[in-house]
């Protein structure tokens, strides 16, 4: 009896020191887990945002699209353009904001300036290892049904990008295909908005599959000075615990419900101050800012207002701050977010006094405590000769949760 | 006995081996371009006669930081000629201190460094060249002309010991001073932009002079990684060499000819500053068609790479991979050290009757990453007082 009790101590310590390793085992690869999802612009992640998509024709300014799959599976992608085009309703003078379109004739007044918001929806296949692409302005469709096609003419010069696997003359490895692939042209020419691309599965069910990635070019620029500027997609990965409904949630990796990563308590811009002189060509510097908010309801059409507190140093580390509400997209010169004078303004040189700064972005959250009021974004820097584009640096994740709901087909 | 002890094997192997398989998992590669972080590294920096670039960096912190900096002068022995056994790149560094009060952004041009002069201009209503106004942090040395090579930045303590404090974010901008004549005309005044790339320092960091990225204990790393490691495998989403480019052939009527190039620049992780050896790579090219056709080549890089696409092989030309647009993926060889990259893309075109290339627009991304490396990286420093 006693041989029994001093043989199951043992083996009870054994196994609870076993059970303890495991547990502690589980506890790491929860954590690890967490760790790793994120919201990126370096990394493959389930859903894509393309904050900044823009196509005027007459001023020669379109957007390439390019997304990637690095899976051996084929990947679904639901996607929903987000056109977010001023209109004027007073005649046809200007209203897309930002330094791009700044030297057309504005519309008058400018509160004749009526803001859009409105989804179109498609879908995109990607097989196994494919790149794909397409021009904002022109969407894209099987290479065969293009005007003038042969056969199997591929995605190559004098055709616009196309997807080249048509699923009955053309296959992938394994039998793979673009079939079900149609992308749109945008709703208008011109053009700004917003792009947002879901992994979902044949049944349109969100999935939590980090493996597409992608960047964007937006063109400009005459034949001969041409101006090309580009950014990476941003990424939102996905967390294992996805209940493949309409309504996705993201948020802290771990808190109930939560599906995706978070979106970024603050964004932080590197800037140079808006009308700086460039220090090796002497050219003024005009930014442009574009956030977009991390929730979305494509359900209900419903926006979410964030008032954006900005907090700007310059290299003398004096403080300035601003706000400004973002409604479902702004595009904004960084000098224009606190005045209409920008020169007057805290993000231009004369008044901030050094050449670049530091402004750190944060979404102010609202009433309602259900919402992150999480914003997204990219930034814009022009020069008279060319235009570069880069992704800000993001820092910390807040407790509140964001949304993006979709419809239920 | 014997089935106790199996029960205590089978259970302790159990979670020893969860626990193994957590260290050794690849995670995500915490290289990072948009969070703040102990290591920068500017990846691409030129100062010639037709492009100079613009430094930028700052401290996201509340309380003051020190960094120690690197340039790596990575140009070739002979200018002249390309690189090989006989023409190696000089590799050459130079080092200086920062110092950033909280908060702070502060900017270079690489061509002129910075002076600490408290009395730099600063702009107003009637002066926007300000190009060194604010506090300075610190005398930063200009680079010689024809410089081509890398910054590195690491965050350290008040007495130069690196320290994983998770404080700095950068970028660099490249911008065209004047076009060029020969060969590849660019944009004069353009500029294309990316982030600077991070490595997240971790809790374990033993602060002395060897910096261990990645992996787990070794002799040189009794304490296991001090930083986040290098990406497993580096991703592009590129363009086929001498492909069209759609954005600009569509404009015009008839559709004018373009041509796309991509530039890719390759640093080695791992890098010796006390005994200036260079570090090499060999770097495999896994490549995608629009068809999903795979095909493969693999180039070396010592210490520092810089080459367009095509220079690698003809295989990532659009003759050969028979689409626009391709999915690239970079791996080191075996045991070879990890690396990172970004890369830039040429749009431009031309007319065929005469032949008339026009400059080209420069257009900078960083690459997406997958996973961290098993193995550490080592970035040894020169010892200091």
């Amino acid at each position: 009896m006693e041989a029994t009790v001093r043989k199951e101590k043992p083996m009870g310590s054994w196994l609870g020191r076993g059970l303890l390793g495991l547990c502690a085992a589980l506890t790491l690869a929860a954590t690890a887990a967490v760790a790793r999802a994120d919201v990126l612009s370096d990394g493959t992640a389930a859903i894509l945002v393309v904050p900044k998509i823009v196509v005027n024709s007459e001023l020669h300014i379109d957007t390439l699209i390019r997304i990637s799959n690095r899976s051996d599976d084929p990947v679904r992608l639901w996607c929903f353009y987000t056109n977010a085009t001023p209109v004027c309703t007073n005649g046809t003078g200007n209203c897309l904001p930002g330094h791009r379109f700044a030297d057309l004739e504005p519309c008058t007044p400018s509160t004749a300036c009526q803001q859009q918001w409105q989804e179109v929806d498609f879908h995109v296949v990607l097989t196994q290892h494919q790149p794909v692409a397409w021009l904002a302005s022109v969407g894209a469709i099987d290479c065969r049904r293009l005007p003038n096609q042969t056969g199997i003419d591929p995605d190559l010069d004098n055709n616009p990008p196309c997807f080249p696997l048509d699923g009955i003359f053309r296959l992938g490895e394994g039998g793979q295909s673009n079939l079900g692939s149609n992308v749109p042209p945008v709703a208008q020419d011109p053009f700004i908005g917003e792009l947002k691309c879901v992994t979902v599965n044949e049944d349109d069910e969100p999935q939590a599959r980090n493996d597409v990635y992608g960047n964007v070019t937006i063109l400009g620029g005459s034949k001969v000075d041409t101006d090309v500027s580009g950014y990476n997609i941003i990424g939102i990965q996905a967390l294992e615990n996805n209940d493949g409904d309409k309504t996705l949630v993201l948020g802290r990796a771990g808190d109930e419900g939560v599906e995706y990563n978070g979106c970024p308590n603050i964004l932080i811009l590197d800037h140079f101050f808006d009308f700086a002189e460039d220090p090796i060509t002497g050219v003024p510097v005009i930014t442009d800012l574009t956030l977009v908010p991390c929730s979305e309801d494509f359900l209900h059409q419903q926006t979410f207002p964030t008032t954006t507190q900005f907090l700007v140093f310059n290299e003398f580390e004096q403080r300035f701050s601003t706000s400004r509400r973002v409604e479902c997209f702004r595009d904004i010169q960084l000098s224009n977010i606190d005045t209409n004078t920008p020169t007057r303004s805290i993000f231009s040189a004369q008044v901030a006094g050094t050449l670049t700064g530091q402004t750190r972005i944060r979404g102010v959250v609202g009433s309602d405590p259900a919402y992150g009021n999480t914003l997204i974004g990219i930034a814009e820097e022009f020069r008279p000769a060319g235009t570069a584009s880069v992704n800000l640096h993001a820092q910390g994740v807040r407790p509140q949760k964001d949304y993006i709901y979709l419809p239920p087909f | 006995m014997g089935r106790m002890c199996g029960h205590r094997f089978r259970f302790e192997f159990l979670a020893l081996a969860l626990l193994g398989a957590l260290v050794t998992t690849p995670a995500r590669a915490e290289v990072t371009t948009e969070k703040s972080s102990s290591i920068l590294i500017y990846p691409k920096l030129l100062f010639n006669n037709y492009l100079d670039t613009v430094i930028q960096l700052s401290n996201t912190s509340n309380s003051i930081i020190y960094a120690h900096c690197f340039y790596v002068d990575a140009r070739l022995t002979n200018p002249e000629l390309p690189p090989g056994p006989l023409n190696p790149r000089i590799w050459q560094e130079v080092d200086f201190d920062l110092t950033l009060t909280k908060q702070q952004p502060t900017h270079w041009v690489i061509s002129e460094g910075r002076s600490t002069d408290p009395f730099d201009p600063t702009c107003d209503n009637t002066n926007q060249s300000c190009n060194d106004a604010g506090f300075d942090p610190g005398r930063i040395p200009p680079v010689s002309p024809g410089f081509e090579g890398e910054l590195k930045c690491i965050e350290v303590d008040q007495s130069g010991a690196p320290i994983s404090g998770n404080h700095m974010k950068g970028e660099a901008t490249l911008i065209t001073r004047a076009p060029l004549i020969i060969g590849a005309p660019l944009v004069a005044g353009d500029a294309s932009k990316y982030n600077a790339i991070g490595i997240i320092g971790l809790d374990s960091n033993d602060s002395n002079t060897v910096l261990c990225l990645g992996g787990g204990v070794t002799p040189q790393c009794p304490a296991g990684a001090e930083y986040e490691g290098c990406p497993n495998v580096v991703l592009l989403s590129n363009y086929a060499e001498f492909t069209s480019s759609p954005l600009l052939q569509e404009f015009f009527d008839p559709p004018t000819p373009s041509v796309v190039n991509t530039e890719l620049t390759i640093v080695p992780c791992a890098q010796d500053f006390e005994t200036q050896t260079p570090s090499r790579v060999r770097v495999q090219f896994a490549i995608y068609n629009e068809f999903e056709e795979p095909f493969s080549t693999s180039t070396t890089v010592t210490c520092w790479g810089n080459f367009t696409l095509a220079q690698v092989n003809s295989v990532l030309t659009v003759g050969s991979l028979g689409t626009r647009f391709v999915q690239t993926q970079l791996r080191p060889a075996g045991t070879d050290p990890g690396f990172i990259a970004i890369q830039e893309e040429f749009h431009r075109q031309y007319d065929t009757d005469p032949i008339e290339l026009f400059p080209a627009s420069r257009v900078a991304f960083n690459t997406h990453v997958i996973g961290e490396r098993p193995l550490t990286d080592l970035i040894i420093i020169p010892e200091g007082p």
